[in-house]
């Protein structure tokens, strides 16, 4: 069953538009992540997924319920913010059971200090002190509940947001850039808690991150947005392996993919710099080609006239890796080329070598970004 | 002064047994730069404050010869001295009467005017005008409106068919008068308090709130604005009683303590009698009474409250 | 329009504060009869605005009181800042035996209104001959607690390694003070001109001691003087002369708006 549905959604600020009609569902138990550069209209998207923004036009569904037109408070989705709006004058137990006080508690036995006598108050304080209890004890902050926000670390705040997020056990679960706050060591170890979390939980997540690989590592699928639009939304290894857009292409992958302009000539090669690059296609006139540095490999000059000239610029040893940077007559940008530690020897800035994509492997787009659909020809034996 | 090389410059890092070379610059230079200060210090504000110390002890009459210890005299004519208590009642009345309507007022004006977007720049001007208008001008300006034949305010008041008091000349008027010129006084200077304190709330606080299920108004202001003004609110609080203790101005151009000491007013008393009748010994116990009353109100206010109200 | 409601009660609560102004206003350009006919009309039937503000200016020497307002409070100003940035910059960066006495003292000093000190300060000017003078009404406000705690606490966010820098570079800490931290302190400082300035523009009980030749009178004292002078009959009269000293600082304040605030709130969210 949908967890959301979003429809046709626009944004316009004034005459600025945020969002350019953006579609996406997301299943129950689904994680989605929306990921992009900041400004491409994610957070503005999950603040209308939330009720927080309305939305120009379009529409947004939850669980099949048209929420399009209710506020946030009745929509029942939780929201897990970037600087965690903990409130700062409640200890945590009182943060994680304010969503549960609001919703089942009445307003008259919300009255301070009277309230609690008010009816079946008591019992159902009772229950709420118990369900965050559990939900403190399964984000390990059980023993923290007395104090405040400003007595806990950045990690501890965390899970306060999160722990307040799932007491309510959410149909929605989103989350804006929560890791974005934390030093990089406990980003690492707090993203695969968050998907353990998820799953738990069950509830359809939206994860807004402009970290790639925070979206790629922790997603079922990936929507990757820019300039309000959704450009492609798949699984990780779909979008890694297939990127639709050359602007996904550019976005997604560390470090990020070489790209050529280049020309597909009136006999459908397509050639960088007049060199041919391995690939045909229907489309004439200039294109864009592009190659994973881990699919380019750099040969020596030597070799026959296969390959795009180049020299090294640059050379970086990471360990488990060798990063070459090369500069092509046809490229403003540098080439960089991923290649096994063991081929070390060989490379010296300064350089001249020929950079060999991998056909089977390199992406053709038309030069405003959709992706062209290629073959090789049947000499590809020589190049591979 | 030295000029100071860089090996002391970088002070925190060297190594111990260097610290003392460390201060010797800097030494020299605290002292020498806070001298004029101190200085100014020692003449107009210390030395004077023990002076007042000593008068308050003193019968010293301006322009005598000489004068006597008396000891706690001073204080037990205060409390014989009718107008000396009419005084101090009158201005804890004044103060009982604008510190709660000018704050109230002034947090309501506040969270009205961050509700929206338009018109804040203008409605904030013109709500602070009085506070930067020049009080005895304004207060002259008020004595026309409620001035009790020809001023605007009876003059409506009697063709509603209401009572039209004698607002600054009669004694069960009088403070009233006042303090509904004191709060006018006193609001934009707390609008403008309350203004910057609520720009301080994070907005993603109140989009938690929503999504915690907090509809309305009022759950809003009690979840997320009136905790997190707290700070604030006792600053504000702080201020405008001290700055109700101290009111004179108005005082002095429109009623000087009357009618029949109705509006006499601490500072006024001070005046009076230190510089009309010239009892500087007298005055000097009433200035110390003063003291102590605005001391009390910071000193209590910032210890009782105070941890209750900063979070960290 | 959602707003409306808001907008609505925001502008009769504006409306209600303006009174006072829009009646000086109305006020002083009307005859002394049209004043005691009690209407409640704003626009006068004869306009008598060169006779109302014609008195005043002959009366009373509007212009020397204005006069005499900036000089006291921009010479207090003067003091003040030249006492409290180095000050202020010393107790913020130096690190020296007494420090944390002298700031013990600023704190106290925050704590006493400047009024409980007037009656030794009269007798010492007397003493000294320096009533009825410009020193009588400058002096004593020249070190503003509050000044040096508002500017030490600015200082304190100011980088540490600034200071390195200037000190590798050879200055002195005096050149420290007015050609690295001053540049900088510039919001503060204005903050702060700002709050002296109004300050002492409005204060009426040190200057009524000290004050009493004419030619010295601020611009409050100017306006009491008057109105024993009119003994308050001819309203217009009077209003014209409020409107006069009350000018000059309402024009400044909706010429410089944010300043005006910002010079208010700095002196209490900061601290």
């Amino acid at each position: 069953m949908t967890g959301v549905s979003v429809t046709a959604v626009t944004k316009s600020f004034g005459t600025t538009d945020v969002l350019k009609g953006v579609s996406v569902d997301v299943s129950k138990g689904e994680f989605v992540s929306l990921v992009g550069p900041s400004g491409c209209g994610k957070t503005t998207l999950m603040r209308i997924i939330a009720g927080l923004e309305t939305a120009s036009s379009g529409g947004v569904m939850i669980e099949g319920r048209d929420v399009t037109t209710l506020r946030a408070a009745d929509r029942d989705v939780a929201m897990v913010f970037q600087n965690y709006a903990l409130y700062p004058h409640l200890t945590v137990a009182q943060n994680l059971s304010v969503p549960l006080v609001m919703r089942r508690l009445s307003s008259w036995q919300r009255i301070p200090f009277v309230g609690p006598f008010v009816g079946d108050a008591k019992a159902k304080l009772a229950a709420i002190a118990d369900e965050t209890k559990r939900s403190a004890e399964m984000l390990g902050i059980g023993h923290l509940m007395d104090r405040k926000p400003a007595q806990l670390s950045g990690g501890q705040r965390q899970r306060v947001a999160l722990g307040r997020a799932i007491v309510r056990h959410p149909r929605v679960f989103l989350m804006d850039e929560p890791l974005s706050n934390l030093d990089a060591a406990l980003r690492v170890q707090t993203r695969a808690e968050i998907v353990a979390l998820h799953r738990r939980v069950g509830a359809a997540t939206v994860y807004v991150t402009h970290d790639q690989s925070e979206a790629m590592t922790m997603s079922d699928r990936v929507a990757v947005m820019m300039d309000g639009e959704i450009l492609q939304i798949a699984t990780p290894e779909e979008i890694y392996l297939n990127p639709a857009d050359i602007r996904v292409a550019s976005f997604i992958g560390s470090p990020r993919i070489n790209t050529f302009p280049a020309e597909a000539g009136p006999d459908g090669v397509v050639r960088v710099d007049a060199h041919e690059t391995g690939l045909m296609s229907a489309a004439r006139g200039p294109v864009t080609f592009a190659v994973r540095p881990e699919d380019i490999r750099p040969e020596n000059n030597s070799h026959d006239s296969r390959g795009i000239p180049a020299h090294i610029t640059h050379v970086e040893f990471l360990g488990d890796c060798t990063l070459l940077h090369a500069e092509t007559a046809a490229n403003k940008t540098p080439v960089i080329c991923r290649i096994a530690p063991d081929r070390q020897a060989r490379t010296a800035v300064g350089e001249q070598i020929r950079l060999c994509p991998d056909p089977a492997r390199s992406f053709l787009y038309e030069v405003n970004g959709k992706r062209l659909r290629t073959s090789q020809p049947s000499m590809q034996a020589a190049y591979v | 002064m030295s000029d100071a090389s860089p090996a002391i410059a970088l002070g925190s890092a060297t190594s111990a047994h260097m610290r003392p070379r460390v201060l010797f610059p800097d030494i020299a230079a605290g002292w020498f730069l806070t001298l004029p200060a101190i200085l100014a210090y020692v003449l107009m504000i210390l030395l004077p404050l023990l002076g007042v110390l000593l008068l308050a002890f003193t019968d010293y009459e301006f322009g005598s010869k000489s004068f006597n210890w008396i000891g706690l005299e001073n204080f037990a004519a205060m409390t014989a001295d009718r107008t000396f208590l009419a005084s101090i009642r009158n201005t804890v009345v004044y103060c009982l009467f604008v510190v709660p309507l000018s704050i109230g007022l002034a947090l309501l004006l506040a969270i009205l005017i961050e509700a929206g977007a338009r018109g804040r720049t203008f409605f904030r001007a013109v709500f602070f005008l009085p506070v930067v208008s020049l009080t005895v001008a304004m207060a002259t300006a008020w004595q026309y409106l409620l001035h009790p034949s020809i001023g605007p305010v009876n003059v409506v008041l009697r063709g509603l068919g209401l009572g039209a008091p004698n607002w600054l000349g009669s004694s069960d008027w009088v403070l009233i008068s006042l303090g509904i010129i004191g709060v006018w006084d006193n609001v934009g200077f707390n609008l403008v308090l309350f203004l910057a304190g609520l720009t301080t709330i994070p907005r993603d606080l109140y989009a938690a709130a929503e999504i915690d299920g907090a509809k309305g108004a009022w759950s809003r202001f009690t979840l997320v604005t009136w905790p997190l003004l707290g700070p604030t609110l006792l600053f504000v609080i702080v201020i405008t009683m001290t700055r109700s203790v101290r009111v004179f101005d108005t005082v002095q151009t429109l009623t000087q303590g009357g009618s029949n000491h109705a509006s006499e007013v601490l500072l006024r008393t001070i005046y009076q009698e230190g510089f009309h009748y010239f009892k500087f010994g007298y005055s000097a116990a009433i200035t110390l009474v003063f003291l102590a009353i605005v001391l009390a109100i910071m000193l209590v206010q910032t210890r009782l409250i105070d941890r209750r109200v900063h979070y960290g | 329009m959602k707003d409306l409601p808001r907008l609505a009660v925001l502008g009769m609560a504006a409306m209600i504060m303006l009174v006072p102004y829009v009646w000086m206003l109305a006020v002083s350009v009307k005859p002394q009869d049209e004043v005691f006919s009690a209407s409640l009309t704003l626009l006068p039937e004869k306009w008598a605005l060169i006779e109302n503000y014609g008195k005043v200016l002959r009366t009373i020497p509007v212009l020397t009181f204005v006069m005499n307002g900036l000089i006291v409070c921009f010479g207090i100003l003067f003091f003040q800042l030249l006492f409290a940035v180095p000050a202020a910059y010393a107790l913020a960066k130096l690190n020296f035996r007494g420090r944390e006495v002298l700031f013990g003292f600023v704190m106290l000093g925050l704590l006493v209104p400047y009024q409980t000190t007037a009656l030794p300060l009269y007798l010492g000017f007397h003493q000294a001959g320096l009533l009825n003078s410009y020193t009588a009404l400058i002096a004593p406000f020249t070190c503003s607690v509050f000044a040096i705690f508002m500017l030490r606490q600015f200082f304190k966010a100011l980088p540490d390694d600034l200071i390195a820098a200037a000190r590798i570079d050879g200055m002195g800490e005096f050149s420290i003070v007015w050609r690295v931290i001053l540049p900088n302190a510039w919001p503060a400082m204005t903050a702060f001109a700002i709050f002296s300035v109004v300050a002492h523009w409005n204060d009426l009980f040190w200057p009524l001691i000290v004050i009493q030749k004419g030619d010295l009178y601020t611009p409050a004292m100017g306006i009491l003087a008057f109105r024993s002078v009119e003994s308050g009959d001819d309203y217009g009269v009077l209003m014209a002369a409020a409107t006069l000293v009350a000018a000059p600082l309402v024009f400044a304040f909706l010429f410089a708006q944010r300043r005006f605030i910002e010079g208010v709130t700095m002196s209490g969210l900061k601290g």
